[in-house]
């Protein structure tokens, strides 16, 4: 039987399990918009600018593990979508974008609303088509969700032409050319394996960094196993949150520029550390030559690339983390690090997250209220500065799939579109996106989404009238001169009138918690404005391009101590 | 340990051809600031498939991370670094030579010791197609440089391995 190229993309969302999809509609995807009102198991959300269809996608599929869709017409429609699909990409998230394109006898005719969109995202997808002919359109259309969502996931963008939507084809899914170059990683190495188990037999201060790999794999459990049975404190990456909780003895919390200071001297004085699922990014290792300068680095992974990219391991494991720590698991022995977890102990005591009580009221008030209020089971989405450090350093993660935040592309207006997609994906959830100022401004036109489908998503308003990362930084570095950060803001008890949504407003310490109540007892969307002090610091701190033995600790604690001072 | 020493290298390629393929190879090698020297592809032994052969420069740990981005690509079927021993390495050049009339014999004569070819003669100009490995195309051009270049057109390296000894052997 025929069907039409609008008709097989529909088939295909049904087929792969796809509820709900996000995009927008323009001329060349008219054929497409048309047959999806044929489909009623398929949601459509209507944004309000595609940037946040991919965001939202981007939240749907990490709220889940699925793959999230994002849909744009030509031209502007689909340019739109590269923020999202960039942040999918630094991030390794399982997406599927798919954009319309000018009818092809007027591909390369400058055409209206053209654009040579598999051009411009050859760098940030996984792989990307132009589909000329429509017998091809089954086939690119299974394949981009088997690639989008095995081996290092990642996004995937199809484009279609306009008669390619209209055109019918008999033809099924199978490929003209069976693919060769794309093989799924084999089971790891034993000898790497039994290599890891023997250095984590012999380390007496081992740290384990656990990233978003391990979400990707959904090895947590394995990873928990394993940090119990071999008695390894467990460090996060920014993305790893939630993939070890965090309440949790052997958690360390986040490492990195802004982790916890217990966590960055246990790794700098490490004599071993196993990345798993990590990818030893520059805002995790600081300056690399000065990273866990005592440690064998073992380094875990799915994707062979990473390996040797940025730091030097002496061993390396190869494979789906949930093989890989499967295979590690019965060879390593039982063991205690007491003497190790209780110097660790003593950096944690000694170096805690500062909350100063004068009277101010603090971003990390707010932060550290979201967490006892929902008590750690919400799922947290940010924008990207100040307020995402605070998040990642105050928020009680106890599960995977919690986080929702844009690590490796660092997408300020990720935060209200993300936390969306989560919603959909996953309405039995309390939602909330953590925004500052500058980024809620960026993509704000999305209350209307969320007023049109009534989501439940709270958001969390950090406003300090700053760019607050970027003036922190001009403050430190910059010798105070303050350079285009101050941030007009409007009025948003009105801004949220006007889209209909209920508003809570807190300016005083003692009312966050009344705020936190106010708001979580509203059924549907709520914008909570914290207007907090203006010139607050995120510590403790590592300097750019600084090495991580040089820790900048929160001034309130009275003392700047690098590591290497006290060795 | 790590051998920090900058190299050329030659990888070749198999590429499954599709819509972009060249583009995406490319495009790797500029975004992540490697240096490519020459790229040459066209049609293989497999229909459906290009080979390709490449020439970069690197040390050791930028090379693994090539060949490594370059595996990645979906439509890169089988990337390897081969060895300048036990490979066959070619590359072709045009060379027009703008020389006088009373030096066109010395120019006949270095073309001939060297192996080159003259495909196209005319009263001002003397055009040579050689074929050999890159150094020795830099030495035919280095010998013909005074007599006045006109032109010079290289297609960049070929390579293959050179096939094994039977195992009887």
């Amino acid at each position: 039987m025929t069907r039409s190229g609008s008709r097989i993309v529909m088939e295909a969302l049904v087929r792969h399990g796809v509820d709900t999809i996000f995009g927008y509609p323009g001329g060349v995807v008219l054929p497409l918009y048309d047959e999806m009102l044929n489909w009623p198991t398929v949601r459509h959300v209507l944004v309000r600018h595609e940037q946040c269809a991919a965001h939202m996608a981007d939240g749907y599929a990490r709220a889940t593990g699925k793959v999230g869709v994002c849909l744009a017409t030509s031209g502007p429609g689909a340019t739109n979508l590269v923020t999202g699909i960039a942040t999918a990409m630094m991030d390794s998230i399982p997406m599927v974008a798919l954009t319309g394109q000018v009818a092809t006898p007027a591909i390369g005719k400058d055409a209206f609303q053209e654009t040579d969109i598999q051009g411009i995202t050859i760098p940030i997808t996984k792989h990307n088509y132009l589909v000329t002919d429509v017998a091809d359109l089954p086939w690119v259309l299974e394949e981009a969700f088997f690639l989008a969502s095995t081996g290092r996931k990642g996004p995937v963008l199809v484009d279609i032409p306009k008669d390619v939507f209209i055109a019918e084809t008999d033809a099924d899914a199978t490929p003209a050319t069976p693919r060769r170059g794309y093989r799924l990683p084999g089971p790891p190495s034993e000898d790497q394996v039994r290599e890891a188990a023997r250095l984590i037999a012999e380390a007496h201060r081992p740290v384990i960094i656990a990233g978003a790999g391990v979400l990707h794999s959904e090895s947590w459990d394995l990873l928990a196993e394993f940090a119990r049975k071999a008695d390894i404190p467990v460090a996060n990456s920014l993305l790893g949150l939630g993939s070890f909780p965090r309440e949790h003895e052997l958690s360390l919390g986040m490492l990195g520029m802004h982790g916890e200071a217990a966590s960055t001297m246990a790794v700098q004085h490490a004599d071993l550390v196993l990345g798993i699922g990590i990818r030893f990014d520059d805002r995790l290792t600081g300056k690399t030559s000065g990273f866990a300068p005592r440690a064998k680095i073992v380094h875990f992974d799915i994707d062979p690339s990473e390996v040797g990219k940025t730091v030097s391991p002496v061993c390396f494991v190869i494979g789906d983390l949930k093989q890989s720590l499967a295979a590690l698991l019965p060879l390593v022995e039982p063991k205690s690090h007491t003497e190790w977890r209780s110097q660790i102990r003593e950096w944690q005591r000694r170096y805690p997250l500062v909350v100063p009580e004068d009277g101010r009221l603090l971003a990390r008030h707010v932060l550290r209220a979201l967490n006892e209020h929902t008590e750690g089971r919400a799922i947290v989405s940010t924008d990207v500065g100040q307020h995402q450090m605070w998040a990642a350093q105050f928020y009680k993660f106890r599960e995977p799939r919690q986080w929702l935040s844009s690590g490796g592309l660092g997408t300020m207006g990720y935060g209200v579109p993300a936390a969306v997609g989560a919603k959909f994906a996953r309405p039995d959830r309390e939602v909330w996106a953590v925004v500052g100022d500058g980024g809620f401004q960026m993509t704000l036109q999305e209350l209307q989404t969320i007023r049109d489908h009534n989501v439940d998503v709270k958001i969390c308003l950090i406003n300090n009238g700053y760019l607050g990362m970027v003036r922190q930084w001009q403050e430190l570095f910059y010798d105070n001169r303050y350079s285009h950060v101050a941030m007009g803001n409007p009025n948003y008890a009105k801004l949220a009138e006007a889209y209909g949504i209920p508003f809570v407003q807190c300016t005083r310490r003692d009312d966050v918690d009344g705020a936190f109540e106010r708001a979580r007892s509203i059924r549907g969307p709520a914008l909570a404005e914290f207007v907090v002090e203006m010139e607050e610091n995120v510590f403790p701190m590592v300097g750019p391009g600084a090495s991580n033995d040089a820790v900048i600790m929160d001034p309130a604690l009275q003392a700047e101590v690098p590591v290497e001072a006290r060795r | 340990m790590r051998d920090r020493q900058i190299k050329e290298h030659t990888i070749i390629a198999l590429l499954q051809n599709e819509a972009g393929t060249l583009n995406r190879l490319v495009s790797l090698f500029r975004r992540r600031g490697f240096s490519l020297a020459s790229l040459n592809a066209g049609d293989c032994e497999q229909p459906g498939y290009s080979r390709c052969t490449m020439v970069v420069t690197a040390d050791d740990r930028e090379l693994r991370q090539i060949l490594q981005q370059l595996e990645k690509l979906i439509d890169v079927v089988e990337v390897e670094d081969i060895p300048p021993i036990r490979s066959i390495r070619r590359e072709l050049a045009l060379i027009r030579v703008d020389v006088a009339s009373g030096q066109r014999s010395e120019v006949l004569e270095i073309v001939g010791v060297l192996g080159g070819k003259v495909v196209h003669l005319t009263q001002k100009s003397i055009t040579v197609e050689f074929t050999d490995e890159p150094y020795k195309i830099d030495q035919l051009i280095h010998m013909l440089e005074p007599y006045g270049i006109g032109e010079i057109v290289r297609t960049g390296l070929v390579a293959m391995k050179a096939d094994t000894p039977s195992a009887s052997n």
